[in-house]
């Protein structure tokens, strides 16, 4: 079928019926008997929690299921009427364009413009078409600055649109994506989202996007489909979707339904705009806003971190970057602090200054004790067996603190994502705890990527234990005022608004705003939580919060 | 953090050169460093390179290749001057040591591992230089219709070494946050860790080569032929360089003897093929900014004040869309 026919044909963009697969050496199947159709230019969601099949079945969807994967495979896929089981990933590209999770892996040339390119050099495009599709896809995605550019000097969120537009490039029917934004902070992930409405409404570009942060984009779909287990469990309009999520999957609602559904307001909103037009007229009132301001800790305890004139400037290779400017911060015993900002805002170079891997410029940081957990947990378990990481009396202490001491025989390959997490932070915390006692800051850097929302219930948990010493030791013998204060580097607006009391945003290096969590959360566009995006109260951010507001406004 | 010799897109002639022109040019230098012993030669080359760097903007690059090409200079200095006893002027008797016996350091052994590593400095700094400023892409495209299953080798592997440089970073960092009480990272997890770790990164990169139709079986596009005003400079460069030190060879140029003393020619066509390798460094020279463009594309081209339009069309005076289509 030639490339013309593949993009005017009225077949669906993605068919799939009784599709069943299970990874090679697999003892259960990640597919079980999925049937799916995409209309074309359909913008579809896909939910579910993680391992319910979401990846596999894009995976089938673009041909690297079974062609790349193995594994056993049945029913039928087709792609803009190619039939994916028979035909490779390569000779699908022309109908289909895959985004993965993690753009870094999916860059393969040295330079933005060769990379977009490649794709229709494989397909021996004539050179002069080649630069059109280059041109206008940079074009679409707004990055003709970034065509010059070298692929290793680009931020996260460029390098996802580069990405993008590499899978564009070659004009397919249908784009599938897995978790685009989940590296992204919350204006880059917006701005991408959108993007793929307006790809989806003025090129017709059928969108296939699996999701855990709904809230982002549910008001972008035409349409729900819930995964779990390998199954489909949901297929329909988003409003539908929200109130079946209500009935049978809790973790799978938005902030916003579930402030409907404790508010006892039917139908369920799907987005914002929904909500708040679902709102007007029932009392609700609009306060303006309250300028945020610093707070002072009324606690007299002793900071356990405190950064004064903090500069730290890094190396990028032909130049030097302050990349924080003069950041005063302090810490207190059992405070838990989320740390946000845009991506490059300086988060993770403040907690890996803390923890000494880099040396301050200016300025000066003392920390009593730190943990630091990094981006990526996978970096801390180098052994194959849990107590080989942890030997000891220090290592059985730091796996009880974490939950984790029945797993002292298991390999660390064999845990759940979030047990591997407890794992790497208990690796970070061994031998810097006083008997059960966790160290003075405990730092997390982006916990969240890639996590449902059941798993970061649990993180939530956690970090509340951690800090929670206080009140545990106010009971025991020693009567100690020492606390473990937590600080989180995070993109997630929900998850801090679950978490921390304070809220610390960073841009380009230096402190913004700093304050409590409700103030500072409710307070702007982009980083606040959707429930205050919705009512727009000061100081409300949680569905709870936000259902109390409603109840005794509107009564 | 980016390695030192990681390419660097830049709008300087020899990035903006053809593959071929830069790695002729870069070539010449390290041919007339392999050629010649004569130190006034060999530092002439050396400076050549660092110039050459220097002038297309790879200051770091030229700074980490001398930084090990200086290393390991020294190193040949120490171990030829170790075991290299010849030479008339002894100037320490280091007495019996194990395994090499009798030591005596002399001036000649040293000036002969010294020269020895001016040849490894000046090809360090343009192997660097090479690394830090002609484009991979350009160069795995050049030889794709040549051998397209060693450039799929090649394509894999100059994408994995920064990301694998990346993911040891990251585990050297995750080593060093571990607590006290955890248990030490010995090299051999870490490296195993790190193996286990690259074969993953390369499973994600071969499925995104075979999602972009690498697998095709399809004829390879055909690429415009990657020309630059600079390639006719590179060019000339290098054949001036390779022509002056092969008729200085046969000359005599290379008049340089260490045992059993030194005797260094200094002659005239020792010290004329050393300047014109010196000279050879300034090819990458970039014009100074002009209130008109020197006429590159015709009467119509931008002014070079005009910033926008400059961006717009590449720096050597062609269109972006010519320069996609070209690399």
């Amino acid at each position: 079928m030639s490339e013309l026919a593949i993009r005017r044909g009225a077949a669906p963009a993605l068919a799939v019926e009784g599709l069943c697969y299970a990874y090679p050496h697999a003892s259960t199947r990640a597919l079980e008997d999925v049937s799916l159709e995409v209309a074309p230019g359909e913008f579809v969601l896909l939910a579910g929690r993680s391992a319910s099949g979401k990846s596999t079945l894009l995976k089938a969807a673009c041909g690297l299921v079974p062609h790349f994967h193995g594994g056993e495979i049945e029913g039928e896929v087709r792609v803009a009427d190619l039939d994916a089981v028979a035909t490779g990933p390569g000779e699908l590209a022309a109908a289909v364009g895959y985004l993965a999770q993690d753009p870094e892996t999916q860059v393969v040339s040295t330079t933005v413009a060769a990379e977009i390119e490649l794709s229709l050099e494989m397909r021996g495009d004539a050179p002069t078409d080649r630069a059109r599709a280059v041109e206008e896809v940079a074009l679409a995605l707004a990055i003709p600055h970034l065509l010059d550019r070298a692929t290793d000097t680009l931020s996260g969120g460029e390098l996802q649109r580069v990405a993008l537009a590499a899978a564009l490039v070659t004009r397919p029917r249908l784009i599938l994506l897995d978790e685009p934004t989940s590296q992204l902070d919350p204006v880059a992930g917006d701005e991408l989202i959108w993007l793929l409405r307006r790809l989806n409404e003025e090129w017709g570009v059928a969108v296939l996007l699996a999701e855990h942060r709904l809230e982002r984009c549910l008001a972008a779909a035409d349409r729900a489909v819930a995964m779990g287990a390998g199954t489909v469990g949901f297929d329909g309009a988003p409003a539908d979707f929200l109130a079946w999520a209500r009935e049978h999957d809790h973790a799978l609602t938005t902030p916003a339904a579930r402030l409907f559904s404790l508010a006892d307001i039917d139908p369920l909103p799907i987005g914002v705009r929904d909500a708040k037009q679902a709102l007007r007229g029932t009392g609700v009132a609009h306060p303006p806003h309250q300028a945020s301001r610093r707070v002072h800790d009324p606690r007299p305890t002793e900071p356990v971190m405190s950064a004064k004139g903090l500069w730290v400037e890094l190396d990028q290779g032909e130049e030097t970057k302050d990349v924080l400017r003069g950041i005063d911060l302090q810490l207190r015993p059992g405070e838990c602090v989320a740390l946000m900002g845009r991506n490059g805002a300086g988060k993770s170079t403040f907690l890996r200054t803390a923890a000494g891997l880099h040396e301050p410029a200016a300025g000066k940081i003392a920390v009593d004790s730190i943990a630091l957990l990094t981006q990526n947990p996978g970096d801390y378990l180098v052994r194959e067996r849990v107590g080989d990481e942890l030997p000891g009396e220090q290592g059985l202490a730091a796996l009880r603190t974490v939950g984790l001491e029945h797993a002292i025989d298991a390999d660390p390959r064999d845990l759940s994502g979030g047990e591997r997490q407890r794992l790497a932070l208990a690796i970070a915390l061994a031998g810097r705890m006083e008997g059960e006692q966790p160290p003075g800051v405990v730092a997390l850097d982006e916990p969240t990527r890639g996590m449902d929302r059941a798993r970061k219930e649990d993180l939530v948990a956690l970090i509340e234990r951690l800090a929670g010493s206080v009140d545990f030791l106010s009971h025991s013998e020693t009567k100690s005022t020492r606390g473990t204060a937590v600080v989180v580097a995070t993109h997630d607006v929900e998850f801090a608004s679950e978490f921390a009391e304070r809220v610390v945003l960073l841009g380009d290096g230096v402190v913004i705003a700093d304050g409590p969590m409700a103030e500072i959360l409710s307070g702007g566009w982009y980083f606040a939580t959707e429930v205050a995006r919705v009512l727009d109260l000061p100081g409300v951010v949680t569905p709870e919060q936000g259902a109390a507001a409603l109840r005794g406004e509107a009564g | 953090m980016r390695s030192p010799f990681a390419y660097m897109p830049r709008r300087r002639p020899l990035q903006l050169a053809s593959p071929g022109a830069a790695v002729a040019y870069l070539g010449a230098i390290v041919a007339v460093a392999f050629l010649y012993l004569n130190p006034l030669v060999l530092v002439a080359a050396g400076v050549a390179a660092t110039s050459a760097g220097l002038l297309a903007g790879a200051r770091s690059a030229v700074r980490a290749g001398l930084r090990l090409g200086l290393s390991l200079a020294l190193l040949m200095v120490v171990v030829n001057a170790l075991v290299n006893s010849r030479g008339e002027t002894v100037i320490a008797r280091l007495g019996d040591w194990p395994l090499l016996g009798r030591v005596d350091v002399t001036l000649e052994a040293i000036v002969a591992g010294a020269s020895y590593g001016l040849v490894a400095v000046a090809s360090i700094v343009a192997f660097a230089v090479y690394s830090a400023c002609v484009d991979p892409d350009r160069v795995l495209r050049a030889l794709r219709p040549l051998a397209g299953r060693s450039a799929l080798t090649a394509t894999l592997v100059s994408r994995l070494v920064p990301v694998a440089a990346a993911d040891a970073g990251r585990l050297r960092d995750a080593a060093a946050l571990r607590g006290p009480g955890a248990a030490a990272v010995g090299k051999a997890p870490l490296v195993r860790r790190l193996l286990a770790g690259s074969l993953d990164r390369a499973v994600d990169v071969a499925a995104t080569l075979e999602l972009r139709g690498y697998s095709l079986d399809r004829p390879r596009a055909r690429n415009r032929r990657a020309r630059s005003r600079y390639d006719r400079r590179f060019y000339a460069a290098a054949a001036v360089v390779l022509a002056t030190a092969i008729a200085g060879k046969l000359l005599g140029a290379d008049d340089f003897q260490t045992y059993p003393s030194i005797e260094i020619g200094l002659g005239p066509a020792t010290i004329a093929v050393a300047a014109v390798v010196l000279l050879s460094g300034l090819a990458p020279l970039r014009h100074g900014p002009k209130s008109r463009i020197a006429n590159a594309d015709g009467p119509n081209s931008p002014t070079w004040r005009d910033k926008s339009s400059r961006r717009q069309r590449g720096g050597d005076g062609s269109s972006r869309r010519r320069e996609v289509a070209g690399v």
